[in-house]
């Protein structure tokens, strides 16, 4: 490092060092508006996130035939109300190779309606049917729920098991459930209606969310060498590439996948808004409370 | 260069995964599946086998199969079958293409879910809750009916989910009957009645024996024009118990002649019901009016638009009717509450895309190390250790049989997210300061390394459970790649930055 170089990394320190308490309120204040835009989304909603077929039991029926998408769905509304068309495409020339429709009616009735309006019998060979009951799908919803918040709560002893102090460990895991909030809020935002995939998805982000936090915290509460900021600034460096490349290697799973699977794009865009969220929950939430938390103890 | 004990370790496991995966350069058809009424079968030809030349031309895909097939069944003569497969020699002669589903060999052991390779699964729950050995008594006859109606390539078990809800798991690969709703949830109570008195059911307890496949006592006997189409009737023999044919006796011995209908028939008709619906209605002739008889001939019809439909319709009819009374009703009344068809259109376009998806990931990821690190060496140790992750996975997954389905795919797709993860920390831990030995550093860079992997597993754990067992491919997937990451490849990845550091 030479003197130029130190004078920056001082400024550097001095500006973290006089703002970090008060960095903590950005978070926070975003984490209030999405617990509490969550709530009212529950008063409107009767749920913090929208369901799609999955989850409410219903029909989903995927066709590889080319059609209008937007005079399929018109004519498919009045007896559907809730039907949902969308186009799936080739990924490299855009090309589109069919389409899928989604609504919460019986399969009977909708491969009729669909097979009448596209005048040809749905089978193996031209479509994919998916069923799932009301009753079933309801039951995996609760037990998913149930899963995210059991995998929760071990995550939380596994953290209190490594650090063995209260404060770091809370940080840690005020981070994680910040994740997973904020990426349920802009889901919501998006009106992405939340298969049991993405639920799984969701449980997913914990163990990931997860990784940066114990590194930066290992590196702070551990490590012997340079001050504070320095360790944190060091946890920074190798964090972020962390979080860089598993946002690469998922974007790049997004693109390709995508076309092909209605499963594999909800997960994977559900990783990247949660890795995103990660950032800045790792580098400003738990950063701001553990240096808190080691000039307190004079670490 | 002295390679360490953890870099030899990797490199076995390497070598043992893809014996694993074993890709397969053999050429040939495996056979799927026989039909139990094919002469080929009654030669000893079974599933399994892989077929290596027809008539002494060689096959060596499915092309090959369907081109000789085409070229040697041109007319309806019988024509001289010869199969060699890699076992044996099988000679059958044959007037129509043999009974068999066939595909290629496949290139590797791995398998892949239905989701992929298309496919049908049903998920169906009895009505009443029933105990851990009334399902297998379930599974038992539903795979008896699967059978015997013909479909080999079926899997059922039990499944059982985390709110203690039982489940029948049925998965069909590849093409799937059209009826297999019926065939699943359909109960198949079959009983045939002479008045209010059930004279005998489905099942093996009356039924002795039903003809099929033979056309002297089963087949369709005859079609005609109705209304608005065609109606084909069907008839077959089935062969009662001493006991079931007593009870004929004993009831139709009460019953008394119809003599407004010339005294040919009896008063009261048999008639047969399945699942509370009547079947068919059968006159009773008046010789059999006490009469302990053991063969009764069972009618029925099909119908359809055209003269072939009502044919066909007949014929599965009858096939489906066969079904039940040779295996009997299921025990419990049975709601299919998921039901999914896959088409097998967009399988290996799929799998090719998937595997694109792993390598352009990986590839990514090298590239953002290699700007960051600017060193050579280092990236590729990346690219090394995260390809054999998926190998191992891969590896594993064959080795234990797992059908890789979405969610598992999705699980090797993250874990080279979270494997190249830690191996930043362990890059970034051997890089920093001076002051501390290497070995001191890799120490840290493994708690941390380990400290993750155990949150990671914790919080996947559930998932196993979870939704009958659907997403359990995605926990399944997710914990062989991190577990492998953390006992084998990332500490021989250690061990490799420590040597080119240490240079």
């Amino acid at each position: 490092m030479d003197a130029s170089q130190a004078i920056q990394h001082e400024h550097k320190k001095n500006w973290y060092d006089r703002t970090y308490k008060l960095q903590i309120l950005l978070p926070l204040a975003v984490l209030v508006f999405c617990v509490i835009y969550l709530g009212q989304f529950y008063v409107n909603n009767g749920d913090i996130i929208y369901k799609d077929v999955s989850i409410t039991g219903g029909t989903t029926i995927t066709v590889f035939k080319t059609v209008d998408i937007a005079a399929l769905r018109q004519s498919l509304s009045p007896e559907f109300p809730d039907i949902e068309v969308r186009a799936l495409s080739d990924f490299r020339t855009g090309e589109q190779r069919g389409f899928f429709v989604e609504t919460s009616a019986n399969v009977d009735l909708v491969k009729a309606a669909l097979e009448k309006q596209l005048g040809l019998v749905l089978t193996q060979d031209n479509s994919s049917i998916e069923f799932t009951g009301s009753a079933l799908s309801s039951s995996f919803y609760q037990q998913l729920r149930l899963a995210v918040i059991i995998a929760f709560v071990l995550m939380a002893v596994v953290v209190f098991i490594i650090f063995r102090t209260l404060v770091p460990s809370l940080a840690v895991i005020l981070a994680a459930f910040a994740d997973i909030v904020m990426t349920i809020v802009v889901v919501d935002i998006y009106n992405i209606q939340l298969s049991t995939a993405g639920i799984v998805a969701l449980l997913m982000l914990i163990g990931y969310s997860v990784d940066t936090d114990i590194l930066l915290t290992s590196r702070v509460l551990r490590g012997r060498e340079g001050t504070v900021n320095q360790r944190i600034f060091g946890a920074f460096k190798t964090g972020i590439m962390m979080t860089l490349t598993a946002i690469a290697a998922v974007a790049v799973s997004y693109i390709l996948t995508s076309s092909y699977s209605e499963t594999l794009r909800q997960m994977f865009t559900i990783l990247l808004i949660g890795l995103g969220f990660d950032i800045f929950n790792t580098w400003i939430t738990n950063a701001s409370l553990i240096k808190w938390y080691a000039e307190a103890k004079k670490l | 260069m002295k390679i360490s004990w953890r870099i030899w370790l990797l490199i076995l496991v390497l070598i043992l995964s893809l014996l694993a995966i074993r890709p397969s350069f053999e050429s040939g058809v495996v056979i799927k599946s026989v039909e139990r009424t094919s002469p080929l079968f009654e030669q000893g030809l079974r599933a399994g086998e892989i077929i290596k030349e027809i008539n002494g031309e060689k096959i060596n895909n499915l092309e090959d199969y369907a081109r000789v097939i085409n070229s040697t069944f041109t007319t309806e003569d019988e024509v001289r079958f010869e199969v060699a497969t890699k076992k044996n020699q099988y000679i059958a002669l044959l007037n129509t293409t043999p009974d068999m589903v066939i595909q290629n060999v496949p290139k590797t052991r791995l398998k892949t879910g239905l989701d992929i390779q298309g496919g049908a699964r049903a998920l169906v729950k009895p009505e009443q809750n029933i105990t851990d050995a009334q399902l297998q008594d379930l599974i038992e006859v539903s795979n008896n009916r699967f059978n015997v109606f013909g479909i080999s390539d079926v899997k059922i078990r039990g499944v059982s989910d985390l709110s203690g809800n039982k489940f029948m798991l049925v998965e069909v690969a590849g093409a799937t009957p059209t009826d297999l709703k019926d065939l699943i949830a359909k109960q198949g109570k079959f009983e045939a009645r002479v008045g209010n008195a059930t004279v005998f059911v489905g099942g093996n307890q009356d039924i002795t024996s039903v003809c099929r496949n033979d056309a002297t006592c089963a087949g369709v006997t005859g079609c005609f024009p109705t209304q608005g189409g065609y109606l084909c009737n069907f008839a077959f023999t089935l062969y009662l118990s001493e006991e079931a044919a007593q009870r004929h006796a004993d009831i139709t011995k009460n019953v008394d002649i119809d003599f407004t209908t010339g005294g040919q028939y009896l008063k009261e008709n048999l008639t047969l019901v399945l699942d509370e619906i009547n079947v068919d209605t059968l006159l009773i002739s008046k010789d059999l009016k006490g009469k302990v008889t053991t063969q009764i001939s069972i009618q029925g019809s099909g119908t359809g638009a055209t003269q072939q439909d009502a044919f066909n319709d007949a014929k599965a009819s009858m096939h489906k009717l066969q079904t039940v009374l040779i295996t009997g009703s299921l025990p419990y009344k049975l709601e299919i509450v998921k039901l999914d068809t896959i088409s097998p259109l967009l399988g290996a376009q799929f799998v090719y895309i998937l595997f694109l998806a792993g390598g352009l990931a990986i590839l990514a990821v090298g590239i953002i190390i290699l700007v960051r690190y600017r060193k050579i060496k280092e990236s590729f140790a990346v690219l090394f250790t995260s390809f054999s992750e998926i190998v191992i996975i891969l590896g594993v997954a064959a080795l234990i049989g797992w059908n890789l389905d979405l969610p598992s795919i999705a699980g090797i797709l993250a874990t080279i997210g979270t494997g190249v993860d830690q191996q930043i920390v362990i890059l970034d831990e051997a890089r920093r300061g001076r002051d501390v030995s290497l070995k001191e550093k890799m120490k840290r860079a493994i708690f941390i390394v380990v400290s993750a992997y155990a949150t990671s597993i914790v919080s996947l754990l559930p998932l196993y459970w979870a939704g009958a067992g659907l997403f359990k491919g995605f926990a399944i997937t997710t914990i062989i790649g991190i577990t492998a990451g953390v006992l084998i490849s990332r500490p021989a990845f250690a061990d490799i930055i420590k040597k080119i550091e240490g240079q």
